[in-house]
């Protein structure tokens, strides 16, 4: 049997960087693959290539046995291989029906498209992937996982028989990931070969039939399902497994009451009526789904998310709303999104990392105590970098990262927020995080860590708050807790 | 009651024009005298054909600073010709020549070569108002322009006032394309997310190489307009003029940031600053005022529509909670 793509000795260079050495995939008809590695491995590289998005140096593509170059994305495309990419791309302010014929499939009609015929194509390519929604509609009317949907719609309506799928779990709630998997699954019984990029273990052992495994931008090894398991994937992946993060003690047995908030209601309708209080030395999860109100509630306790009512207390004292008062009040937020929110990408470590402090007055403040403050915190986190002085953007996820907790750390802050802080971050650099969180609670700094993954809920919490649909439904203590317990809360399911 | 959010964006716009019309009407009979009218129909036209193609950068997240230079460098060329053949060759030649030229180092440098447009255009815009100037050492031509060049400009075809007769082929044609064509999809797609079009097989570097062509092209024909209207060609001709274009695209609801917007919207918007310098005018308003008024009803409209979006997405949000609670 000849598979339905292979790829052999791939190579692609970005300037210097060696995004891939000599890798190589094999896709059968109907099947499910994984293809697994950390952070920086090349996988979403390969895909790329694959889907024609980028040009590989060197190396040979290969469908039904037969050579192939490929000119670009349509050209990829037209050989049946389309890829859903990890951030949504479809186009927000079109109609859904548009999105799915976008690049030329829309019915051509005398008078130019036929928008009638194009929206019934559109409704019947839906209804195999079971979504029934209004074609007219605009795309971004729908939830976010409808959304990927969209462009899964998008690959069939194009008669794709490769499908690529770059993260497409990394946003979804349980729910929306079995619901997936049920289309994913539908698709590959109907013979259709699907790539699969994730970073949740349980998923990539639950649907995939065959694991082929990247790490440092070369090939490692490849399997089918039997005798896969996530110690074998494990192995493959990392080359240092990451040491289990030691839980501290306690050193203050009397918690002092650090942080309340007190009915908390925002201007845009995303939570209400929040209430909860974080102690001294103690980690508290947040859990729910994506747009429970969890990343609008922490943005609005430092102010940068309008409320409409509602109270922020640090140690008795009521805070104002900006984000200056909060940060003088002593509480940091570490933000969801790297990228947009926190790092400048154009600066250098030292001054990300010195940003949070420029407010110090000017004779606090000197080159060498600046420098001295820089070199402690890369030392005490162990972030790896050439100089302070190189850009931000030179280092991996994982030591950005520490940068913006070393800034917020250097404002003093009584409370830390963490949302989505290890997002995107590969296990070496996870662990590590939690350490520092860790010795962090216990020298009495109260954190509250915002996260979608249960595992690292579980891991880090003293205690779980549980958000659904801008609701807290739950204050659980560690002690006592199920897993169900909090998907029930978070999902909004009666006991 | 209709959605306020399921309304063009332009509607605002068009209800404010109308409330003016009737205002006018009232407190000023010269206003809906014939020759009044023809008057705003007439001066409409070319910030209206220059509007449509401003749309269509905009449309692709771009802008095209240049069309007044632009407007200025084909009269000047049409001087040149007019003298050495038939009409009809001069003003062919003068906007082929034009398209080719402005269109190709646009298009080729904001499309091709991914620069910035609003530099690259800033840039075109000093270029060719320069040559305008170096040409004709800053003096305006005065020329015969016959009857086909004063129809496009001032004169009437039949009983309608030519000008109106190309904005009404221009605009038509163009709603046909981005509605119905595989280009004019493509515009809307490169400019709301020119990834996702480039990852669904559009080729989104000749897309907006094809809007800066358009634009030239319109600008061109704008100038022997332009020509048509004052019987001459002047290097200072549309100077500054590209930013009331922008403005009035703008109010007719087209995004600055790309993706969303209307040529309906276009023609509304700068047919209502039309409206609004002649009611001024008429009223006896200095014109030093209008641009005040210009800036603050911008400003104006730029709100109303944050407000439109805020207010329908706070809506949405409230009702999806109230769903996911029953």
């Amino acid at each position: 049997m000849t598979n339905r793509v292979s790829m052999l000795g791939i190579t692609k260079h970005f300037d210097a960087v060696k995004a891939l050495q000599g890798a190589s995939l094999e896709l059968h008809a109907g099947e499910v693959h994984t293809l697994a590695g950390e952070n920086g491995s090349g996988k979403s590289t390969l895909l790329k290539i694959l889907a024609g998005v980028i040009r590989s140096d060197d190396g040979k593509i290969a469908i039904e046995g037969s050579e192939v170059v490929f000119t670009g994305v349509r050209d990829a495309m037209s050989r049946g291989i389309s890829m859903v990419s990890q951030e949504l791309s479809l186009v927000p302010h079109l109609s859904i029906a548009e999105n799915v014929f976008l690049g030329h499939n829309q019915t051509r009609g005398k008078l130019g498209i036929d928008w009638r015929d194009t929206e019934k194509r559109a409704v019947e390519v839906l209804k195999r992937l079971n979504l029934n929604v209004n074609p007219k509609d605009e795309v971004s009317s729908l939830p976010q996982h409808e959304q990927q949907l969209v462009e899964i719609a998008r690959a069939m309506a194009a008669n794709s028989n490769v499908l690529l799928l770059d993260e497409p779990t990394s946003s979804l709630a349980p729910n929306e990931v079995a619901a997936l998997f049920k289309v994913v699954r539908q698709l590959r019984d109907e013979g259709v070969a699907i790539v699969m990029i994730s970073h949740r273990m349980s998923e990539m052992l639950e649907i995939s039939d065959r694991f082929t495994v990247l790490r440092d931008s070369k090939f490692i090894d490849t399997s089918t399902r039997d005798g896969v398991t996530e110690d074998w994937l494990i192995e493959r992946m990392v080359l240092n497994k990451p040491k289990k993060a030691i839980r501290l003690e306690k050193s203050n047995a009397k918690p002092e009451l650090v942080l309340e908030v007190k009915g908390m209601t925002d201007r845009a309708g995303a939570f209400q009526d929040i209430s909860f209080n974080l102690y001294q030395g103690e980690i508290v999860g947040l859990a729910g789904l994506a747009g429970a109100g969890r990343t609008e509630l922490v943005e609005a306790i430092v102010g940068l998310h309008p409320r409409q009512s509602g109270d922020v207390v640090v140690s008795g004292k009521t805070v104002g709303h900006s984000t200056r008062a909060t940060m003088n009040a002593g509480i940091a937020l570490v933000p969801d999104d790297r990228r947009e929110k926190s790092t400048i990408h154009e600066m250098s470590i030292r001054d990300n990392l010195l940003l949070a402090i420029h407010g110090r007055p000017q004779k606090q403040r000197s080159k060498s105590g600046e420098e001295k403050i820089v070199a402690d915190w890369v030392d005490k986190f162990k972030i790896k970098m050439s100089n302070p002085y190189a850009p931000i953007s030179s280092l991996s996820g994982g030591n950005q990262q520490k940068v913006v907790i070393a800034r917020c750390l250097e404002t003093k802050p009584k409370v830390l927020i963490l949302d989505e802080a290890t997002r995107g971050i590969d296990l070496g650099a996870k662990a590590e995080i939690y350490q520092i969180l860790r010795e962090l609670a216990a020298e009495g700094l109260a954190i509250l860590v915002v996260s979608s993954e249960l595992s690292e809920i579980f891991e880090i919490s003293d205690r779980v708050l549980v958000m659904h649909a801008g609701d807290l439904t739950a204050d659980l203590d560690r002690s006592n807790i199920e897993e169900s317990d909090v998907v029930s809360a978070a999902t909004g399911a009666k006991k | 009651m209709p959605r306020l959010s399921s309304l063009p964006a332009w509607f605002g716009v068009l209800v404010l024009e109308i409330i003016l019309l009737i205002i006018m009407a009232i407190t000023q009979p010269v206003f809906f005298s014939s020759s009044n009218i023809s008057n705003i129909v007439r001066s409409s036209a070319i910030p209206i054909i220059l509007g449509i193609g401003m749309t269509f950068t905009i449309l692709t997240a771009g802008i095209d600073l240049s069309v007044g230079s632009v407007l200025a460098f084909t009269g000047i060329l049409l001087s040149g010709f007019i003298t050495h053949m038939p009409r009809v060759s001069a003003v062919l030649l003068s906007i082929v020549i034009t398209t080719i030229v402005v269109g190709g180092i646009n298009g080729l440098l904001i499309g091709k070569l991914g620069l910035n447009s609003f530099v690259v255009t800033l840039g075109t815009l000093g270029i060719f108002r320069g040559i305008a100037y170096l040409v004709t050492n800053g003096t305006t031509r005065s020329m015969d322009t016959g009857k086909l060049i004063n129809t496009l400009g001032d004169g009437n075809f039949g009983p309608v006032p030519g000008p109106l007769l190309v904005v009404i082929v221009v605009a038509g044609l163009s709603i046909w394309a981005l509605k119905s064509t595989y280009f004019g999809r493509d515009v809307y797609a490169v400019g709301g997310n020119e990834f996702a079009a480039r990852l669904a097989g559009v080729f989104t570097s000749r897309v907006k190489m094809t809007v800066y062509f358009i634009s030239a092209l319109l600008a061109a024909l704008a100038g022997i307009m332009q020509v048509g209207r004052l019987q001459s060609a002047a290097p200072t001709a549309g100077a500054g003029i590209e930013l009331a274009v922008v403005a009035g695209v703008l109010l007719g609801g087209t995004r600055l940031s790309g993706g969303v917007g209307s040529i309906t919207g276009t023609v509304i918007g700068l047919l209502f600053l039309q409206t609004v310098s002649n009611s001024l005018t008429i009223q006896g308003v200095s014109s030093y005022w209008q641009q005040v008024v210009t800036g603050v009803l911008l400003g104006a409209a730029v709100l109303f529509d944050r407000f439109r979006v805020q207010y329908s997405g706070r809506r949405k949000s409230r009702e999806e909670n109230n769903v996911t609670k029953e």
